[in-house]
């Protein structure tokens, strides 16, 4: 049917015109609820509407006022079909909390991804080790930095300058908050690559490992191996955990990009992956206290065993809290609803 | 359900609901996009600069937690500017309300606050090695421009101009149009025109004061020219007396005025009705 524009806009006006307003109303106030005659106006308008913007689609030449229908039902739709989370329910404490219980089943539920970036960065470690140990050539490639490639010299600077001196606070609160917001980059970058279907983030995880691995190598070989482990081990027991789990965050975002888009559930999926990233990131903020104002200290201010224990509690407890925390409520809940998910 | 169409000027998503209704949204190009986020980048340098002074100022017994406080807010407002205000905002932040951008989910719903957050925190992929670059590649190759933040959370840019409900079609409505004495001829025009060619002729005449002269007279003799030999031939003696302007004026009133109404019932049978158009 060919329509008369001019008589039908006459005629159907008002009725777009109620839509607008009420539309305008509750986009306005998202968290007022609609009284139940409001409801049923707002599905009889958008169903009205619908019909309206079906005729002129198919019964006129009127590209504006196709648009402008288009665009009146799609705003209906998204108040049909989208309940905006209320403050009241985005400002519950116990919501936020749950992200505690939240992170450790999320990384459960995806620990082959964390196997995955764990062997990546053994690989890694092992080729970089394997490197420093019979090539003593390629420790000028692979520690670049001067306290790397020579651990005598850093260990004697670090005993030395703590006698004479402590590090003030200041010096070291400020250290801590750019460890703090450097590693949180890195790590989001490694979760983030998994959009290269995970070659980026194996890269990145693989180049960590290779450090990580010759720098191990290079101090033991020269008889610091104590040394390092109480230099590196209590932050690092946070810090290179929480890049793993950026690693697994990457892979699992690569598995998902893999699947066909009809198997993918988006909406779980990002929350399972923003979990990671939220609980990781809770990690590097200690990690970064940790390295800035306790790994710095050495002997003999901090006997080097004491730091080691520190740093093996710390391993411990987060082992504990990975594999426990939230178990018995598994069955019960899914855990992936605690980001502010939409009613 | 949505399907998508792109070209140069008009990528679009269309979104079918689940009562078979189809609608389109129009997407935003890298352009706009650019702008907004120009802007917004603007916005967030002033704010941290100011929270800056004011943390310094604050700390200044102790600079180094000033230093600290004022690093860890500025990272994080860095990330959560974009987060927040998309999250909290149905999809917009100042600069993409300043030019008409918003986020959306893209099933044509509202933005989610865990949506908002990821394409945000993946602004670290998107920026890469430079000034958007990776993001930029990846919204001119994504057939509904998305960013890699985008495609992983589900989301993306429409342009939303505001509309209101059209005015009558004041150009194409004249006092006399000489098409209506060739109601066969007039049907063929109809019939004929493809639904972009009326667009097109429609649009022509209400740039007309947009158009530089020159440009307009040679588009609208080009029209004309086109309606004449391929579509729908009127006769000479009509045609001579006629300017390019003009035909095309009659041509519209023929396929979107009220002249319709006199031609249909003269030139259909039962069974002879157009293809709508």
């Amino acid at each position: 049917m060919i329509l008369d524009l001019e008589r039908f806009q006459l005629q159907e006006r008002p009725r777009w015109s109620r839509l607008e307003s009420l539309l305008a109303d509750l986009e306005s106030r998202p968290d007022r609820l609609l009284k139940p005659t409001e409801s049923e106006l707002l599905q009889e308008l958008y169903a009205q509407t619908a019909v309206d913007l079906n005729r002129v689609t198919h019964g006129a030449l009127a590209p504006e006022l196709r648009q402008y229908l288009e665009r009146l039902v799609a705003r209906a739709y998204a108040e049909l079909y989208y309940a905006r989370p209320t403050r009241s329910e985005l400002w519950q404490p116990c919501r936020w909390v749950r992200i505690l219980t939240a992170f450790p089943e999320a990384f459960r539920r995806q620990s082959r991804y964390f196997a995955l970036a764990l062997l990546v960065t053994l690989l890694g470690s092992a080729l970089g080790g394997l490197a420093v140990r019979f090539d003593p050539a390629s420790v000028d490639v692979l520690l670049p930095a001067d306290y790397l490639r020579n651990p005598g010299l850093r260990v004697h600077q670090e005993e030395n300058t703590q006698n004479r001196h402590l590090n003030s606070a200041q010096i070291e609160a400020a250290f801590s908050a750019q460890l703090i917001t450097h590693n949180i980059e890195v790590s989001l970058l490694a979760a983030g690559l998994g959009v290269t279907f995970g070659i980026g983030t194996a890269l990145l995880l693989f180049e960590n490992g290779l450090l990580l691995g010759a720098v191990a190598v290079r101090y033991t070989q020269q008889g610091f191996g104590l040394f390092l482990t109480a230099w590196l081990l209590p932050h690092g027991a946070f810090e290179i955990p929480s890049i793993l789990i950026a690693g697994q965050a990457g892979f699992y975002l690569a598995r998902l990009l893999l699947r066909r888009r009809e198997d993918r559930n988006m909406r779980q999926s990002i929350r399972e992956w923003l979990l990671l990233i939220c609980g990781l990131a809770l990690m590097l903020v200690w990690a970064g206290l940790m390295e800035a104002f306790f790994s710095q200290r050495h002997a003999p201010v901090l006997p080097y065993g004491f730091k080691v224990a520190i740093g093996a509690a710390e391993l411990v407890l987060l082992a504990i809290y990975f594999l426990f925390t939230g178990r018995r409520e598994t069955g019960a809940r899914t855990g992936v609803g605690v980001l502010a998910e939409g009613p | 359900m949505k399907t998508s169409r792109q070209d140069p000027t008009t990528a679009e998503l269309a979104v079918a609901t689940p009562e078979g209704v189809l609608f389109r949204l129009p997407l935003a190009g890298p352009a706009p996009r650019l702008y907004a986020m120009l802007l917004d980048t603007a916005i967030v340098l002033a704010a941290v600069n100011g929270l800056g002074y004011l943390l310094y100022w604050i700390f200044a017994k102790a600079p180094g937690f000033g230093v600290m406080t004022a690093t860890l807010a500025e990272f994080a407002i860095g990330f959560a500017y974009g987060a927040l205000l998309e999250g909290f905002w149905n999809g917009q932040t100042l600069g993409k309300r300043l030019f008409h951008l918003r986020v959306i989910d893209d099933c044509g719903l509202p933005l989610r606050i865990e949506q908002a957050w990821v394409r945000n925190l993946m602004r670290v992929v998107d920026a890469l090695p430079l000034a958007y670059l990776v993001g930029g590649i990846s919204v001119l190759t994504s057939p509904i421009m998305q960013r890699f933040g985008d495609r992983v959370a589900g989301t993306l840019v429409i342009r939303e101009t505001p509309l209101a409900a059209p005015a009558d079609q004041a150009s194409t409505r004249q006092k006399y149009n000489s098409f209506t004495q060739y109601p066969a001829i007039a049907m063929r025009l109809r019939r004929m025109a493809t639904p972009e060619l009326a667009a097109l002729i429609q649009d022509a005449l209400r740039r007309r004061n947009e158009l530089a002269s020159y440009a307009r007279r040679e588009i609208y003799r080009e029209l004309a020219a086109y309606l004449q030999s391929e579509i729908a031939a009127f006769p000479d003696e009509l045609v001579e007396i006629l300017s390019d302007e003009q035909y095309l004026t009659n041509a519209a009133g023929t396929l979107f005025g009220d002249e319709r109404r006199t031609i249909l019932p003269i030139a259909l049978g039962a069974q002879d009705r157009p293809n709508p158009v």
